[in-house]
């Protein structure tokens, strides 16, 4: 009895005159800002994000402000141990100043990056697009070129191509070689979205009010996969630095006359371990570094998406 | 199960003979497998060159090699290196030695992944499991021959310090023309001290990501309702951890870890190289697309392929017997 009344009051002070209703509401967040607020704050992804503008800042801002040119030769400072003439982290066998190159490392690493993603996810993207929204035939089709180009080991995949062009062994051309063969999981990913989501009750009212393949997939799909999509762009991005790397390392990858990458240097320097150690782990921290940041800020992402992950547990 | 099994088994051997028909189109479009001979000097004369083009059958049509290369294969021949030695004899000393390198590094990884990864999900946000994950971490951003190199340098130079001679070999998979005169336990306390460093590295290093499918897996099945419901039967919480959790948390595992073994078995290219294993990545590398030979190419392909097809199998069985509900048909 009591409590009703009590339950009447309050309600009848809830809805006071329309001037002080605002006092009292939240302000409404859209989902994009809800996710944004969730990434800035979580610890793990947001030192992420400050480490690898940190590294952003020193591969493309670090030139402009030390200016010694990576390319320049020195013979009579080879392999100098670092902080002696001149030279902060020392330089290498030939005279080439270490600072200057990790800083162009990074550069060309970055770029690398950029150039796989700016390839492999509209690829994976469209393949797997094509493949989860229409099904049939065209699912089957792509699905098992896929599958067919995944029962060999990428790296193998990559030597073969990359020993086919020679001439691919400039940062440019393992950024397309990367990007060309890396599209294969993101388009499963993609597909396994789709799958589920062409089912849901918006999409069959956009489509039961005429929107076209294109309007829905545009429009509707895609944003709704958004999160996969970026969590695989940072995971991918972090996975292809240490592919060049590696590729760098057996062989097959950057390796001209003054282009360097990370992996290029991290690669020279297994060769110097206790002889020459800051050639050793300078390139080696520095790349540890980059994947690392990306990675956490992938995975401060994928919980900014999906906050489900993160189950409280008495 | 018996016909899926079956079924399984026929889809993977089209499989099979689509990707290696790929692979063959495109080494036969790019090889050059008389290069090496080209280049020797003084150069040999065009009768020579042709010659041994006829000898290895270049001149045939692309599809009447292909055919040749199939049907060999069928009858357990995977036709000769441009050497003229035969790939089957080779290839099969090389799978020793790779299986040797990984079959104990995935045992150690498989057994550290999951010990890491249920202690990460049961203490979850302990001092432990941040540990783990910083560990898990900085393993999964390290480049393998990086690893490797510090490997060699620390463990390999401290264990041998300490014992004052050489225990830990850093290259090869033996000392070089001990099988010629040694057996027995004299050989293998030489390949075991060969064997540690590449072990430690592969399993450091594929346990890191393995274990934090583990630890999300062990999360999800923490948080569902029948856990809830074990323990309000008044089970022990080590039990109901043990016997309704972990059953059900392995079977992420069990896909990640099938595709890992099956891609590894094509040769941990990168550890193999490191330490100077005469594997079948290096296998690969050398003999194949450092020869430009085609057929040392295409069976490296087949038989890595038919371990990934293998333990993709498996792990679809292995699913069964975890899962009584997954009905394989």
């Amino acid at each position: 009895m009591t409590t009703t009344q009590a339950a009447t009051e309050a309600a009848a002070a809830n809805t006071p005159g329309p001037g002080a209703e605002r006092e009292f509401t939240v302000k409404a967040r859209s989902q994009r800002q809800q996710i944004v607020r969730r990434f800035l704050r979580n610890k793990v992804g947001m030192t992420g994000l400050v480490v690898f503008v940190l590294l952003l800042v020193f591969g493309f801002g670090g030139p402009l402000v030390y200016t010694t040119d990576y390319g320049t030769l020195n013979s009579g400072a080879q392999s100098v141990p670092p902080g002696v003439d001149g030279y902060p982290l020392g330089s290498d066998a030939i005279g080439r100043d270490l600072l200057a190159g990790l800083m162009q490392g990074v550069q060309r690493s970055l770029f690398i990056v950029l150039l796989f993603i700016v390839i492999a996810l509209p690829l994976g993207l469209l393949v797997g697009a094509l493949a989860g929204y229409y099904g049939k035939w065209v699912d089957s089709l792509l699905m098992r070129f896929v599958d067919l180009i995944l029962t060999v080991p990428l790296l193998v995949v990559l030597i073969v191509v990359a020993t086919n062009f020679p001439g691919s062994r400039t940062p440019l051309g393992v950024g397309i070689i990367l990007g060309l063969f890396g599209w294969l999981d993101l388009a499963r990913i993609v597909r396994s979205q789709f799958l589920s989501l062409r089912e849901k009750e918006y999409v069959e009212a956009a489509h039961a009010m005429g929107a076209s393949d294109k309007r829905i997939i545009f429009k509707h799909l895609i944003p709704n996969a958004l999160g996969s999509l970026i969590v695989w762009t940072t995971l991918a991005a972090a996975t292809a630095i240490i592919l060049e790397a590696s590729l760098t390392y057996l062989g097959f990858g950057v390796n001209g006359a003054n282009q360097t990458s990370l992996g290029r240097l991290v690669s020279d320097g297994v060769q110097a371990t206790t002889t020459r150690p800051w050639l050793f782990y300078f390139p080696g921290i520095t790349l540890l570094v980059i994947v690392l940041s990306i990675n956490l800020i992938g995975d401060g992402i994928r919980d900014a998406f999906d906050p489900s992950n993160r189950r409280v547990r008495s | 199960m018996f016909f899926f099994t079956v079924r399984r088994i026929i889809a993977s051997v089209l499989v099979l003979i689509a990707s290696s028909f790929l692979v063959f189109a495109l080494c036969a479009a790019s090889f050059d497998p008389l290069a090496k001979f080209r280049q020797r000097q003084p150069p040999p004369t065009q009768e020579y060159l042709d010659g041994v083009r006829e000898q290895l059958g270049l001149n045939e049509p692309f599809l009447v090699r292909y055919w040749h290369w199939l049907t060999g294969v069928l009858r357990g021949d995977f036709g000769e290196t441009i050497g003229g030695t035969p790939v089957t004899d080779q290839l099969g000393g090389r799978l020793l030695v790779t299986g040797r390198m990984i079959l104990l590094a995935i045992i150690i990884a498989v057994l550290l992944a999951v010990i890491v990864g249920v202690i990460g999900a049961v203490r979850q946000y302990k001092p432990s499991d941040y540990a783990f994950t910083f560990l898990a971490y900085v393993l999964i951003a390290l480049p393998t021959f990086w690893f490797a190199a510090i490997l060699k340098e620390f463990v390999a130079g401290g264990v041998n310090d300490l014992f004052g001679q050489q225990v830990l070999y850093t290259i090869g998979e033996e000392t070089p023309g001990l099988s010629l005169y040694a057996s027995g336990w004299e050989l293998w306390s030489d390949r075991i001290g060969h064997l540690v460093l590449p072990t430690i590295s592969l399993a450091l290093l594929s346990f890191a990501s393995w274990s934090r499918f583990q630890r999300s897996a062990m999360l999800d099945v923490l948080g569902s309702d029948y856990m809830r419901l074990a323990r309000a039967k008044g089970l022990p919480y080590r039990r109901v951890v043990m016997k309704h959790g972990l059953r059900n948390a392995l079977i992420p595992l069990t896909t990640v870890v099938a595709l890992g073994i099956g891609t590894l078995f094509g040769g941990a290219v990168i550890t193999e190289q490191v330490f100077v294993w005469h594997g079948m990545g290096e296998y690969l590398l050398q003999n194949g697309i450092g020869q430009n030979d085609i057929n040392v190419v295409l069976g490296w392909l087949l038989v890595s392929a038919v371990f990934v097809v293998l333990f993709n199998l498996v792990a679809d069985v292995l699913y069964a017997v975890l899962d009584p509900r997954i009905r394989l048909a």
